[in-house]
């Protein structure tokens, strides 16, 4: 039995797309597997959640989409990270890492 | 750009999606063909992963703008589909709901155009109405004196202009055919002060305005087109009012108007400002523009100051003061509208009520038709459907039937009220300004869109997750009932009775007020009785000989009708006339601190017949006699006049005057009748003096304008007539004035109480009826679920009366706890109703009970039906079921 996949903590789905997509363009499952490798198997992503996400960045301009074909020449939707996607992506991890700062100091105390 | 997009090229966007959707299904598959599964188990095994492909769609779709919209288009057609489906419950709906919109757009029309709706001129909200007030003679507001005028608005610096007026009607005749107008007799000012510019011509000037000018006159766009045609040269034109000739020197817009007095007529008041004698001569109403800058605390505050300093200003005499002569201002919009407020807001409160019985009904059929969609809500969640998804499915049937709700409630709302305005003419103030404005409009759309929402989410509250994967195991809905789905439906009709019930109280007391004022005893007799009124102008009969020989020599004519039993003239028409309080010596009576001051609220001129063409009783002397006419100067008072100044003394054979000089003769006090309602049946009556009209030149004062009555036992239509052509006979320039019965003349004082319970007593008929069918609709809900457990139950031998018991008691529970609750409600509303009952008290046990008991039989009433349905039940269909 795998262990069961962590459960996405709020807003982390959002960062982990943007960091999946900061590396290149990729369809939709190609974004589920990079975070499920880059994750080291921790977060395994949904289509469920997946799709509603990519959607959602797309409309908030971070992601821009368009059809190209996978590496075995089947046609699918590719995501990039758009400029203000960076932007976003930017100010994501650095307020991430004041969370994770912040946190790691509040377990640390006795 | 994207919202159009989706909204526009749906399509696209939808087969977007569906590739996308695809092309991740197949590269899962290739995924897992590489991984070594058979390209079947490969598609299987992504199907699983992939999840529920429709609700992911449902998902995406409201991610993106616009989809909102689009779901909700989508949700409305298959709503109006729905309701197309089952006419028989959205006409029931529809119908509820119009009847609670419509109760509300009613009452919010009324309001809006009566209380909201600023008066019709600039700024209005700076004008002041200013009125006096003698708190030791229990007048609360009282007219103001020309010299009282004069003096204020010399000294007032926080009104920018005010104005003096006094109202009343007059005859005007145009050619051969004489009108009864409503006439204002105004300064200059007024016109300055209500900012108002004429349509045509000229408004009335200062030196119109003094005694002795010309006369002139300003019309109103109403009466120049109904009497003038539209006449383009009737600025010039001479008309003659009152007898007298008149210059039209201009015309007012369309709906100008004065304190709601249908003014028809403008006319100098032409005060002499050098004349500051006659200080106690009350008679008129002051209205001012507050100035640029100053507030109406200022206004206040100052008047308050002058109260103070009248006296160092005037000298001796009558001058107003801070105790017993007040004046006091309220903004002129405020007075317009004045008591019916309150009562206003009452039927707000009546028709929220109504509303949310409606509410709770429609929740109800919407609720049990849940029940019927549950597997259709079971499967479409199992399909993938979200929850948001069917709760704004939910929402938007609600909606829909709020919207045909408030369509119909609004036409049913705008026809009622104007067949009830027609039938209770003069009921509230400013009824011309009720109309379906966009205020009226807004307010109607967002009560429908609020109930929509409301009602709609009703299903909900059983929609749990449980519901829905029960639903679909259960296959049918032959269970027995579910708890907390029933709880919320008898919580929901337990609510409505209590509702029903507090309105029907409220009805109920306002009836019982209307019949205890019809019942009140007015001191004379209307029955049998037909009156009219005629005003014999200056011009014609100048002189008080004239007219005491008129209006005597008229009323022995009348006496000839075959049919007129008896004849009399009267000054003012009881039962509701304006008071006349005048200061009268009472021969050996000064009073001291404490005692009433010498004034008479009501002064009577009658003819000799007058006690008895009207049935007022004598309590003791004697009344007036024919010999009267050219005897010793007689009275006759009512008994409140001899308990306030004699006490225990005997009046009879005592003096008393009119408050003038000391030359003035004596009058003799001759009889004590009943007292007669004068100020308003639900008034008590106030002191009262009679004079006999015959002796009015000896007395010195005869009036202009007479109240004729005559008694007969004949339909009161047959004798008109007869009394139109013997005026006309006498002078045919006199029109007769408000020709009605005695019956008529009580009923008309009392149209707004009636106007009040016929509104509350409709609302509360609604209500009434909205909970019968509550409680009949919960009750064969609850017989149709239980019919297996009946089913069994008559299988093991339960007999009729057991189950006819069941029913009845869960029929009772519910009935009892809402009445209890209703009466606890109303009590806690009572104050509110206070003001609006005459001789009941708002917590009065005989209503109480009385409604208690018509609600329960109600109740037990709409039990029936079902409970007959139960007894019938067949043990064995039931039991075998599907």
């Amino acid at each position: 039995m795998a262990r069961p996949p962590a459960a996405l903590l709020q807003g982390t789905l959002d960062l982990l797309i943007l960091k999946a997509l900061n590396l290149g363009a990729l369809h939709g499952l190609g974004v589920s597997r990079r975070i499920e490798a880059i994750t080291r198997g921790t977060f395994l992503v949904k289509p469920g959640s997946l799709f509603p996400a990519l959607h959602r960045m797309e409309e908030a301009g971070w992601l821009a989409a368009s059809w190209g074909n996978s590496e075995n020449n089947r046609r699918a939707r590719y995501y990039k990270l758009t400029a203000a996607g960076r932007r976003q992506f930017e100010s994501e991890v650095s307020q991430w890492e004041r969370i994770a700062t912040a946190i790691a100091y509040a377990l640390q105390a006795t | 750009m994207s919202l159009l997009r989706n909204l526009f090229a749906r399509s696209s966007v939808e087969r977007d999606l569906d590739q996308e959707l695809r092309a991740f299904i197949d590269l899962l598959v290739e995924e897992k063909v590489k991984q070594g599964l058979s390209p079947a188990e490969a598609r299987r095994a992504a199907l699983v992963e992939a999840g529920a492909v429709e609700h992911l769609k449902d998902e995406v779709r409201d991610v993106r703008r616009g989809a909102v919209l689009e779901s909700t288009w989508q949700d409305v057609r298959y709503g109006l589909r729905l309701l197309a489906r089952s006419p028989g419950f959205a006409t029931l709906a529809v119908v509820t709901i119009a009847l609670g919109i419509g109760a509300n757009s009613a009452i919010f029309s009324v309001i809006n155009g009566v209380v909201r709706k600023p008066l019709a001129y600039p700024a209005p909200e700076r004008l002041m109405y200013i009125t006096s007030q003698f708190p030791t003679l229990n007048f609360s507001k009282f007219w103001v004196s020309p010299p009282e005028y004069f003096e204020f608005k010399e000294r007032t610096r926080t009104f920018s202009s005010v104005a003096a007026y006094s109202t009343g009607a007059m005859n005007l005749s145009e050619g051969e055919r004489p009108e009864r107008v409503n006439a204002a007799l105004v300064t200059a000012s007024m016109f300055d002060v209500l900012g108002v510019k004429p349509l045509r011509g000229q408004v009335i000037s200062a030196q119109q305005d003094l005694p002795n000018a010309d006369p002139v006159v300003v019309i109103s766009n109403e009466l120049w087109q109904s009497s003038f045609a539209g006449d383009p040269n009737i600025v010039g034109r001479q008309v003659r009012i009152q007898g007298r000739p008149n210059t039209v020197i201009g015309v007012m817009p369309s709906g100008f108007d004065l304190h709601d007095a249908k003014v028809q007529v403008w006319m100098p008041l032409a005060l002499d400002p050098a004349l500051r004698t006659n200080r106690g001569s009350h008679y008129l109403y002051l209205v001012g523009r507050l100035a640029p800058g100053a507030s109406q605390a200022g206004a206040t505050t100052e008047l308050e100051g002058m109260l103070r300093q009248w006296r160092e200003w005037v000298g001796t005499g009558h001058v107003p003061n801070d105790s017993t002569h007040r004046l006091q201002m309220a903004s002129l919009q405020d007075e317009v509208v004045g008591n019916v407020k309150g009562a206003l807001w009452v039927l707000q409160g009546a028709v929220l009520l109504v509303l949310l019985i409606a509410c709770a009904n429609v929740a109800n059929l919407l609720l049990a038709r849940a029940e019927s969609r549950h597997r259709e809500f079971a499967v479409r969640t199992a399909l993938g459907a979200g929850r948001t998804r069917i709760l704004r499915q939910f929402m938007v049937e609600g909606t829909v039937l709020s919207v045909f709700g408030a369509v119909l409630g609004l036409a049913l709302a705008w026809w009622g009220l104007k067949y009830l305005l027609a039938m209770n003419p003069d009921s509230i103030p400013r009824a011309a300004e009720i109309s379906l404005d966009p205020a009226v409009l807004l307010f109607t759309v967002g009560v429908a869109l609020t109930t929509g929402l409301v009602f709609g989410l009703a299903p909900l509250l059983h929609m749990g997750d449980q519901a829905v994967s029960q639903a679909i195991r259960d296959g049918s809905a032959r269970t027995t009932a579910t708890m907390g789905r029933n709880r919320v439906r008898r919580a929901l009709v337990t609510g409505e009775i209590a509702l029903a019930v507090m309105l029907v109280i409220g009805a109920g007391l306002l009836i019982r007020t209307f019949k205890n004022l019809t019942t009140v005893d007015s001191g004379f007799d209307s029955e049998g009785r037909l009156t009219f009124a005629l005003e014999l102008p200056r011009a014609t009969y100048q002189e008080g000989a004239q007219r005491e020989q008129f209006v005597s020599g008229l009323v022995s004519r009348l006496r000839e009708i075959p049919g007129v039993d008896r004849a009399a003239g009267m000054w003012g028409l009881p039962p509701a006339r304006p008071v006349s309080a005048n200061d009268t010596e009472f021969e050996g009576y000064t009073p001291k601190e404490g005692d009433p001051p010498a004034n008479v609220d009501y002064y009577q001129i009658a003819t000799v017949d007058y006690l008895k063409t009207m049935g007022i009783e004598l309590r003791d002397g004697r009344g007036f006699e024919p010999t009267d006419a050219t005897g010793a100067l007689s009275v006759v008072i009512n008994e409140a006049l001899a308990k306030r100044f004699y006490k225990d003394q005997n009046p009879i054979g005592r003096r008393v005057r009119p408050d003038g000089g000391p030359n003035d003769p004596w009058f003799t006090i001759v009889g004590v009748t009943r007292d007669v309602k004068q100020g308003g049946l639900e008034n008590p009556a106030g002191t009262e003096l009679y004079f006999v009209f015959e002796q009015g030149v000896r007395a010195g004062y005869v009036p202009d304008q007479m109240n004729l009555v005559v008694q007969t036992s004949r339909p009161a239509a047959s004798i008109m007539p007869a009394i139109r052509s013997t005026v006309a006979a006498m002078d045919p320039t006199l029109p007769i004035i408000q020709m009605r019965t005695m019956d008529a003349v009580v009923g008309d004082s009392l149209v707004r109480q009636r106007f009040l319970m016929q509104l509350l007593g409709i609302f509360a008929a609604v209500a009434l009826a909205l909970a019968a069918i509550g409680t009949y609709g919960i009750l064969a809900y609850m017989v149709n679920e239980r019919q297996r457990e009946i089913g069994i139950r008559m299988a093991l031998g339960a007999g009729t009366a057991q189950v006819v018991r069941m029913v009845l008691r869960q029929g009772v529970l519910i009935a009892a706890v809402g009445i209890v609750a209703g009466v606890v409600g109303a009590l806690g509303l009572a104050r509110f109703i206070r003001s609006l009952l005459y001789g009941v008290s708002p917590s009065d046990p005989v209503t109480f009970a009385a409604v208690s008991l018509v609600i329960a039989a109600v109740a037990i009433f709409a039990c029936l039906v079902p409970m007959r349905r139960a007894t019938r039940v067949d043990p064995l269909t039931s039991i075998r079921g599907d």
